[in-house]
């Protein structure tokens, strides 16, 4: 993803009070986020397969880019600094809610997959298939399908190797292969560092 | 360097050909399938996560809706405040008033930040370097029922991408002003001209003879001249889409 970085979104905000933020509509940083919002939503929904939580996560996300405004130096890098605070925000919830996890098809939210006849009706099975992705192969597929980031910004995000990323790419892309009939990859990496 | 770090790396980015997986690719012709099937399901992938997850939140249509201070779980802890009833319908009818208003001055405000999203979805589009067959470019353009009357190498990136139900060409044009992105949107028609910045993009939707189409490129760019010109090159074909 091209552009400068700015420091990381880290201010913490333990909890909301909308009484001391004070926004103005006509900040730009107010419509910064007012245009990103719908993308950042897109982007949290994938990653927790739920609207709500979706939601919950861009809310906490944006309050966290409103109080700590100060660190984004370059607007032209925005849009990654945003999407990493919501990456950040879910896999806090994702900790948060480790032991609250549920079986995966009841985690689905069924409506993302509708299921219609016509030419819409095999990517409506591939966002299936996406969802149902664990999330160590889906999390580095999204940010780097939907989010730009390239795969040396996902490994600094997650705390990986370069080449582990690129398994976890690598597996989730082979997963989603045999929908479409093709024969997987042989997979003989075993551990991440096959390269 | 091994198939399987070929099959690794394409599986990896399929759209990155470092020069090590060139050459290996150039001498293994069951990699260069795989490469392609690769390319071509990272298509699929891209439109599949392209769609907003059913349900989502409505597009957003005030400030106050989306500034953090009215945060979803500001709204479940804050006190529920004992408003006499009227006020409330009052409050419900203004609402919805300023809603429609605000939905009945921004027509094309959903398409615009559609194609926004699509264009953002394929960031390497920009970057795209390579040569586009007249061929390619010919079938892409031929698929949405249109021609474009230019040099194709002006053309450094062509795909045939599915748009709000529809294969529409997206195109990157290089001009003496950086690359400019163009999609044909031969089933989205508009009254008028759209201008729209979003998201570091500006862009602006024009009516067209059939449908419309829309012009965008990096920065603050004025695209006007490039969308008269690309309305000059485009030739549509008889309806049958």
């Amino acid at each position: 993803m091209r552009g400068t970085r700015n420091s990381g979104p880290e201010t913490p905000v333990s909890s909301f009070d909308g009484s001391t933020v004070g926004a103005k509509p006509g900040d730009p940083i107010v419509r910064l986020l007012e245009s990103m919002r719908p993308e950042l939503l897109r982007f949290a929904h994938w990653l927790a397969r739920d609207r709500a939580i979706a939601e919950d996560i861009v809310q906490e996300a944006l309050l966290r880019a409103w109080r700590s405004r100060d660190a984004l130096k370059d607007q032209t890098a925005a849009r990654a600094w945003l999407l990493t605070i919501v990456r950040r925000e879910h896999a806090r919830l994702y900790e948060r809610k480790r032991l609250e996890l549920v079986p995966l098809e009841d985690g689905i939210e069924h409506e993302c997959l509708p299921s219609r006849a016509g030419p819409d009706s095999e990517l409506d099975s591939l966002r299936g298939a996406i969802l149902k992705l664990p999330l160590e192969y889906r999390e580095p597929l999204i940010m780097q399908v939907l989010g730009g980031f390239s795969t040396a910004e996902i490994a600094q995000e997650l705390s990986l190797s370069s080449t582990a990323v690129l398994t976890r790419l690598f597996r989730a892309r082979n997963k989603l292969r045999t929908m479409y009939g093709l024969t997987p990859a042989p997979d003989d990496a075993g551990s991440e560092a096959v390269l | 360097m091994s198939h399987q770090q070929a099959r690794l790396l394409i599986g990896g980015d399929p759209h990155s050909v470092p020069p090590e997986l060139a050459e290996h690719l150039a001498s293994c012709p069951e990699c260069t399938q795989f490469q392609r099937e690769m390319v071509a399901l990272d298509g699929n992938i891209r439109r599949a996560l392209e769609q907003r997850p059913a349900g989502a939140a409505a597009p957003v249509m005030s400030t106050a809706n989306v500034i953090p201070i009215m945060g979803a779980r500001a709204r479940r802890n804050k006190q529920t405040t004992s408003w006499p009833g009227w006020a409330l319908a009052a409050s419900v009818v203004f609402a919805a008033f300023a809603t429609l208003a605000i939905w009945g001055l921004r027509p094309t405000d959903t398409l615009a930040h559609d194609v926004v999203i699509h264009v953002q979805g394929e960031p390497k589009s920009w970057a795209a370097a390579g040569q586009i067959s007249p061929d390619t470019l010919n079938g892409i353009m031929r698929k949405a029922g249109v021609w474009l009357d230019t040099r194709s190498e002006k053309v450094t990136y062509a795909q045939s991408c599915r748009f709000r139900g529809h294969d529409v060409p997206h195109l990157v044009v290089s001009t003496s002003r950086g690359p400019v992105t163009v999609l044909v949107l031969r089933h989205e028609k508009v009254k008028a001209r759209e201008s729209f910045h979003e998201d570091g993009m500006s862009g602006v939707i024009t009516p067209a003879p059939h449908g419309s189409i829309a012009v965008l490129a990096q920065g603050n760019e004025n695209v006007d001249e490039v969308a008269g010109q690309v309305q000059q090159a485009l030739r549509w074909l008889p309806d049958s889409h």
